[in-house]
């Protein structure tokens, strides 16, 4: 028996749950146990990232999306719970629609999947590079040019791309995605506000003496 | 169609959920026996509270009626088990009533210790068991210490623990045993600072304060229109307790006694109670006064205790001994109702001449209690339903009977 | 730092053996840890709530204290039939158990025992502790829903209410923490405690100190500790989620509870209570830390040489060893001692009702943490070095507070990055490299972690 590369057995063993887990979502009719199913897919994701050294996606993945889906699940036991463990019933047309959705979707991931599949990977060989001081600093430029962290930077006010422009003014129109970012965090506090104000059920207080029997200075519809 | 002609204060905007009915009994932690509650709620928020009683009937009044009036004693016993004492003077009087019988002078200030010490264990209960609800677990190991030491007292006056038979018709079982009032007394000492403690973790405690004051605020008006008694009217702002206004066979036990009725008239207290100022929030007839009340009828009982030992000690002749088992009841109907620690219990009998009285029938205090459950219910949270039910202090063996 | 895996390097197996050992060790005594910290606290419960109560609590188990009354307990509830209640939702009430001890016990994953004492050394082990200990809510949900039960559903819904909610409180406590380090590992913010007691975060200015308060506040709420504990409210709910639970699957629920009680006053601990630094810098003065001298250098000779002796080639680090063992105590004893605070606060306390709870969330603990939050920056821009600092040199201090501090200043990172966003040319170059470091530093953990296995 040689060498067990258990990195490997790993990553294949949690792909495989969030697999079976994210086919489970799909195949289930009871609303709770897809909920249920989608945090498991959801948390083998985030066991994904935990293995590729990549915790603070990990982390944010279990924080946002799992902690999301709980949301979902008690609002799908709170508003849709008539009675207990109901099960929603799904024809055949959407099934088909679905399918059809699904593996649309399937073939643009796996096609950008394949695209970048093999290609060198320009921060981590800088990264393993020489101790050269210079040639680290470049790394690390070429490093963020391949990675998310302009957007993250973007969205915190700093072009990072942009810090090279001479001009001062021109670089002060660049100040990041900060605005729209905000725009959209108030955007989505209004559609919160809104979606409780809809929500809102207006229903008279019957006084006690116009309503008889046990039902008297209750509340009716 | 109401809407045009309604206020525009009773139209409601809210975000409803289902509405969900919820069996709270006859099996439940804090429904102080097997009361069966049942709500319908809206999420948190309860919107009616049925009680639903029966449980505990054992036909204790029919079984009244089959037995001679010493003979029914013990099932007094077992309406309210937790003033077993309280219960048998109520029928004793009741039956003395009837009869037109007077106890000794000696008798009724050993009564009214006996009968008070009850009140004091009675009451114990009550606030332990109110912390209880209220998710608090230590006052009330503190509060059963305590009246184990009282069932201590009684044990050496009557040999039981929970149902005494001890005061009876016509007098009581036995005489205090010898040194009885020295325990008695260092009992009263010890318990002094021990109402402090109880006082420093629910009286005062910010939670508690809030849980409870202004919660379930039962008005004068509806405490007298539903026949709410005992510290739940007095805590409502009423001045009405029969141990000064009741009959003359009940107030002429506290003869000479110096006391007065614990209610806040005008939302005051009598001012010569050391115990914590009123909160702010608290508001006359909430479950917070419904304590409070029974935490300054403990000291007045205290008080009580102390005269009565004094004057029993000071009085001259022997205790009265019961009427013989088969008695008979002359033709007639005594109705008669006592100041229970739980409210007015009353205890009617006809008799027809023989020793069996014809027709027994009890009212009971925690009954009435009960029966404003449903008002002081509505609109509150789930949480609030075991608050208002443990400020109400019931006991079901006398709800049922 | 001297790992389990080079330490298990030393003997002579295979390297991917030497891995696997390694790894088994460190999970079994993480697992050890977790239910040893539910078993005592269960005991500790026990007596601390009869003192409290003017009992005993358990006596004969064990010998005077009761000490097997958690062993002798989890026997009894492993005999008990295992009931499902007929209107139950099989699978998942059978799951949710594990659940919640699952998501309670990856949490000891990253609970820094002593300097580099971590099962998984993070740079960002604060941040996975709040979104892991979040996890253990939807055992709780998912086991109130699927019994079948009005009562365990009212509990799972006000536990989801109530954590839910507390974790914004809690997340914002932790924030403060994490600005005043400039750093979300836990081996850091530990790190930077070192010294005397007044080190310690706890005292690093009032806003601090109010800080902690909001966060016990929080971490009561979060674990469903009394008064917080209304998911389970006895008087109300009966037992709330627990309701249909017995025997073995409660006693997971259990577990989880005590196990998540050691994790928040450790982690209280770590984050304000200096972790595992003592009171008194005892260590330091012995040598005990990676600098050596006096005591440290003498017993790493001895041990050397015995280990010379015996055959071993290698060097190992017996002083900072040393060290740790007493930092591990350290940090166990602030866990236990902030865990008996919870039950003295549980045996004392009413429980407050469900509005109150979220009026205590929203109309206080938020407020209040985001206001400590602002103040631990104004603060710490204006005493970059500590209020111990201001109180030993004051004229220092007012000079800093007349010159603000450029961003080429040895400030605390975040801080750096504040200063740069508001003077972008000079200084965004220093900015941008050191998020760029750690995403290499990442990416040679990588590496080395398949060095290990290759």
């Amino acid at each position: 028996m040689g060498p067990i590369d258990w990195h490997t057995c790993f990553f294949f063993l949690v792909a495989a749950i969030a697999c079976t887990a994210a086919l489970a979502v799909v195949v289930t009719s009871n609303i709770v146990r897809m909920a249920c199913w989608l945090v498991v897919s959801l948390t083998a994701v985030a066991g994904l990232f935990f293995l590729a050294g990549a915790e603070f996606t990990g982390a944010v993945q279990l924080m946002v999306y799992v902690g999301g889906t709980m949301v979902l699940l008690i609002f799908g036991v709170m508003l849709t719970a008539r009675g207990p463990f109901v099960s929603m019933k799904i024809g055949a047309g959407q099934w088909v629609m679905a399918t059809a959705v699904g593996a649309v979707l399937l073939l643009i991931l796996l096609q950008a999947a394949v695209k970048t599949f093999g290609r060198d990977d320009v921060s981590l060989a800088a990264a393993s590079s020489g101790p050269a001081r210079k040639e680290s600093a470049a790394a690390a430029d070429a490093a963020l040019a391949s990675s998310t962290e302009q957007i993250g930077l973007g969205l915190m006010g700093v072009r990072a791309d942009r810090l090279s422009q001479p001009d001062r003014v021109l670089r002060g129109g660049m100040s990041g995605y900060l605005l729209p970012f905000e725009i959209v965090s108030v955007h989505l506090v209004v559609v919160l506000v809104g979606a409780a104000y809809l929500a809102r059920a207006r229903r008279r207080i019957v006084p006690r003496h116009l309503s008889g029997g046990l039902t008297a200075g209750g509340v009716e519809e | 169609m109401l809407t045009e002609r309604m206020d525009p204060e009773s139209v409601e905007f809210d975000v409803r959920t289902d509405e969900m009915l919820i069996n709270m009994g006859p099996q439940h932690p804090s429904t102080h026996g097997v009361l069966r509650l049942v709500l319908r709620t809206d999420g948190e928020v309860v919107t009616e509270v049925t009680p639903h009683i029966g449980y505990l009937h054992r036909c204790a009044e029919k079984i009244g009626e089959r037995l001679t009036a010493r003979q029914f004693l013990p099932y007094t016993d077992r309406l309210d088990y937790l003033a077993a004492m309280n219960m048998n003077l109520g029928w004793s009087l009741a039956v003395e009533r009837l009869l037109g019988h007077r106890v000794s002078e000696k008798t009724r200030h050993l009564r009214l210790i006996i009968a008070e010490l009850n009140r004091i264990a009675n009451h114990l209960v009550a606030a332990g068991c109110y912390g209880l609800d209220l998710g608090s677990f230590t006052p009330f190991t503190w509060t059963f210490r305590e009246r184990e030491k009282i069932l201590n007292l009684f044990e050496e006056v009557c040999g039981a623990r929970l149902t005494y038979s001890y005061i009876t018709p016509g007098g009581v079982t036995a005489d205090l045993p010898p040194g009885w009032l020295d325990r008695c007394e260092a009992f009263l000492a010890q318990f002094e600072p021990v109402i402090d403690d109880l006082h420093a973790v629910l009286t005062n405690n910010a939670i508690f304060i809030h849980r409870t004051a202004n919660v379930g605020v039962l008005t004068p008006a509806m405490a007298i229109d539903y026949g709410v008694t005992g510290p739940n009217l007095r805590a409502s702002g009423v001045d009405w307790d029969l141990r000064r206004d009741g009959e003359p066979l009940v107030t002429e036990m506290y003869e000479g006694y110096t006391w007065r009725v614990i209610a806040p008239i005008n939302g005051r207290y009598p001012d010569d109670h050391p115990y914590p100022a009123i909160p702010k929030d608290a508001v006359v007839g909430d479950s917070w006064h419904r304590y409070f009340v029974r935490m300054l009828e403990v000291v007045q009982s205290m008080d009580l205790i102390r005269q009565g030992m004094e004057k029993y000690s000071r009085a001259v002749g022997e205790v009265d001994k019961p009427f013989e088992i088969k008695k008979k009841l002359p033709k007639g109907t005594a109705y008669l109702e006592t100041e229970a620690p739980k409210g007015q219990m009353g205890f009617m009998l006809i008799g027809d001449g023989s020793p069996v009285p014809w027709r027994v029938r009890l009212r009971s205090s925690s009954f009435c209690n009960l029966s404003v459950m449903g008002e002081l219910c509505r609109g509150v949270l789930v949480a609030d339903v075991p608050s208002i039910g443990g400020s109400l202090d019931i006991v079901l063996g006398e709800i049922d009977r | 730092m001297v790992s389990m895996t080079e330490l298990i390097s030393l003997l002579p197996i295979p390297a991917w053996v030497a891995y696997t050992l390694a790894a088994l060790i460190q999970s079994a005594l993480l697992l050890v840890v977790a239910l040893c910290s539910a078993a005592v606290f269960i005991w500790l419960e026990r007596k601390v709530s009869a003192r409290i109560q003017d009992r005993l609590g358990p006596t004969r188990v064990g010998g005077r204290f009761g000490w097997l009354q958690p062993p002798a307990d989890g026997i009894k509830l492993l005999l008990k039939e295992d009931l499902i209640p007929a209107a139950a939702d099989g699978p998942l009430f059978r799951l949710a158990p594990y659940i919640s001890f699952c998501a309670t016990f990856c949490v000891y994953l990253a609970l820094p025992f002593a300097v580099g004492w971590a099962a998984l050394p993070m740079n960002i082990a604060v941040f996975f502790i709040l979104a892991v200990a979040g996890l253990e809510v939807f055992g709780v949900i998912l086991g109130g829903y699927a019994s079948g039960s009005k009562w365990s559903l009212y509990g799972a819904i006000r536990e989801a209410a109530q954590v839910i909610s507390y974790e914004i409180p809690l997340a914002l406590c932790v924030v403060v923490v994490v600005l005043l380090s400039g750093s979300m590992d836990l081996v850091e913010i530990g790190g930077q405690q070192a010294g005397w007691f007044w080190h310690w975060n706890l005292f690093h200015d009032p806003f601090t100190f109010v800080t902690f308060f909001v966060y016990c506040t929080c971490a009561l709420a979060n674990t469903n500790r009394a008064p917080f504990d209304l998911p389970e409210a006895e008087s109300e709910l009966v037992a709330g989620f627990l309701t249909e639970y017995s025997g073995f699957r409660w006693v997971f629920f259990f577990m989880a509870e005590y196990a998540a009680m050691f994790v928040v006053s450790a982690l209280g601990a770590t984050l304000f209570l200096g972790g595992w630094n003592g009171p008194i810098p005892v260590c330091e003065w012995l040598g005990l830390t990676p600098e050596h001298g006096g005591l440290g250098t003498w017993i790493n000779d001895i041990g050397n040489a015995i280990l010379g002796w015996i055959g071993m080639k290698s060097q190992l680090d017996f002083a900072v060893w040393l060290g740790n063992l007493v930092g591990m105590c350290n940090f166990i004893i602030k866990g236990v001692l902030g865990a008996t605070c919870m039950i003295w606060i549980r045996w004392t306390l009413p429980r407050i009702r469900i509005d109150q709870v979220m009026t205590t969330c929203l109309k206080y603990c938020v407020p209040i943490a985001s206001a400590m939050m602002a103040g631990v920056m104004v603060w710490c821009y204006m005493f970059p070095d500590g209020v111990v600092a201001y109180v030993n040199r004051p004229e220092a201090a007012m000079e800093k507070i007349e010159t603000p501090p450029s961003a080429g200043e040895a400030v605390k990172p975040v801080f750096k990055q504040v200063a740069a966003m508001s003077q972008p040319e000079g200084s965004a170059r220093t900015m941008l490299a050191s998020p760029s470091d750690a995403v290499r530093g990442s990416q040679m953990d990588v590496r080395a972690i398949g060095e290990v296995e290759r």
